[in-house]
């Protein structure tokens, strides 16, 4: 081992990826040898300063936000198998025209025609038509996502994404007024929509979807109020389904609202029997900071027969 | 045990639910990682929402590519390879426009970096104390923006995530020894550009 070796190597000692036999020899070698030592303090320095500066941690409602926005995304999204692959994709096929010359070529050829079938037409009339402009117009502007320009040019283009009002009327049961309701319980910015939502879902607590719905509901939602919504419609299911003792279990001990807490005491009271609802309602009766929680934590287990 | 599933189950199992399109057991899969996922694009991007942008496009296209997924490598490095390839096109995509770390614009209008929203909360914190490690911040988040995408990567999988090299040569599809090159070039990078750093 030489001075070079130890060099190249002293970000792998500080960063434990050298193997026992390894470490051992750069820690003797910095013993007789200053250059090295130095080196190695220099580095273990950069490895303190570099672990002192704050970083950016992931908050609960970063994450709980990512998720809520992920699951809306995901119910539109498809696996690509079977029959899809054969369905015309053209951002498929552009991925495949850079690595195939002869069929980028293709492509660029039918773009050439019909941009110069397009001009043509445009030029006829005249200017752009009206309609797509009256639509531009009709649609709100949601956000601007990307602004970019064309290096020395004054050409400028920007992404945005506009939002169309549309309603739709049906009865509740319909397959797209439930998928709309379910969106709704989960993502609308409004809490009295979210509310309204789940007053609805709540009448098909036993379909799978409505289910996961309102158990995510319970857990994440920021309005302690559509909380509540979800747990009653969720009660009756308690006994039923683990998933929802479980959420219910979540509530009662982490939910900072009082009121949200009581409801899942309530709901769990039916299961009082169970190991982990017993646990739960001790660890309240001995520290929940309400005195009506701990009171009736204290009343339910006093009916709950010990099981040994 | 209260909060956890009643029966944990492994990734091989949820994984093959989900490849027959039970998107609960995805959303299983995806909270056993999204947590670390989310994290190195915080990191990486310094922006919240390019974060949440690029863990929903890492998670759909799992989804969608779920049914090409062969167990011929864990889900962990599976999910790792596909958001690392989302970071190093966004921060490609960011080097070309020249942008330093991300600034944001409050509802006053007053732009502040996220980095600032970032408080010391370690016993014998001061404000003086608080406000030199918040220039020191920048100045580091600078010298991070000064190394090439894949440097920037390697250095925040190894220094902040605490990965083994190995494991980010497998997410980056390159050998073990190619990510050792490269941490190398990162920290004599970062050593030379915070030299006076004492």
């Amino acid at each position: 081992m030489n001075c070079d070796w130890v060099k190249d190597n002293v970000a792998l000692y500080v960063y434990d990826e050298l193997a026992d036999d390894a470490r051992h020899e750069v820690e003797q070698h910095a013993q007789r040898c200053p250059a090295c030592a130095d080196e190695l303090k220099d580095m273990k320095r950069f490895h303190r300063r570099m672990s002192e500066m704050p970083v950016l941690e992931v908050t609960p409602n970063l994450l709980a936000s990512a998720r809520m926005e992920l699951q809306e995304a995901l119910e539109d999204a498809e696996q690509a198998r079977g029959w899809h692959k054969f369905v015309f994709d053209p951002m498929s096929w552009l991925r495949a025209a850079r690595f195939s010359p002869a069929l980028a070529a293709v492509l660029l050829m039918v773009g050439f025609g019909a941009g110069v079938g397009t001009t043509y037409q445009l030029a006829k009339g005249g200017k752009v038509p009206a309609a797509a402009v009256e639509r531009h117009q009709e649609a709100a502007i949601a956000g601007i996502r990307n602004i970019t320009q064309d290096p020395g040019t004054n050409q400028v283009k920007i992404e945005y994404e506009r939002t169309l009002p549309e309603h739709v009327q049906g009865p509740v049961e319909d397959p797209q007024i439930q998928q709309l309701l379910l969106m709704a319980a989960r993502s609308n910015y409004n809490s009295g929509v979210r509310m309204d939502s789940i007053d609805l879902l709540k009448q098909k607590p036993d379909d799978g979807r409505v289910r996961e719905s309102l158990i995510f509901s319970l857990r994440y939602d920021s309005n302690p109020g559509v909380r509540l919504k979800a747990l009653e419609a969720l009660t009756g299911e308690v006994k039923g389904d683990i998933r929802v003792r479980n959420a219910m279990l979540e509530a009662l001990l982490n939910d900072n609202n009082a009121g949200v807490r009581t409801g899942a005491l309530h709901a769990l009271e039916q299961v009082r029997a169970d190991t982990s609802v017993r646990q739960a309602l001790q660890q309240l009766a001995d520290e929940d900071p309400n005195q009506y929680i701990r009171q009736e934590s204290r009343r339910v287990l006093a009916s709950t027969p010990e099981i040994d | 045990m209260v909060g956890q599933s009643p029966s944990r189950i492994n990734d091989a199992d949820l994984i093959r639910e989900a490849q027959q399109g039970n998107k609960t057991a995805f959303e299983e899969l995806v909270r056993q990682y999204d947590g670390a996922v989310l994290r190195l694009a915080l990191h990486l991007t310094g922006s919240e929402q390019d974060a949440k942008d690029i863990y929903q496009d890492a998670f759909l296209k799992a989804y969608r590519n779920l049914g090409s997924f062969r167990f011929e490598c864990s889900f962990y490095t599976w999910i790792y390879r596909i958001v690392t390839n989302l970071c190093l096109d966004h921060l490609r995509r960011r080097q070309v426009r020249k942008e330093d770390a991300p600034v944001l614009t409050d509802e006053h209008g007053e732009q502040y970096s996220l980095l600032d929203q970032v408080a010391d909360e370690r016993a014998g914190a001061s404000p003086e104390r608080d406000l030199m490690r918040r220039e020191m911040g920048h100045r580091i988040n600078r010298a991070l923006s000064k190394l090439t995408p894949r440097e920037r990567m390697v250095f925040e999988m190894k220094h902040y995530q605490g990965l083994k090299l190995r494991t980010i040569g497998e997410a980056l599809n390159t050998t073990e020894e190619t990510a050792k090159n490269t941490l190398f070039r990162a920290t004599q990078k970062l050593r030379a550009v915070l030299a006076d750093l004492r």
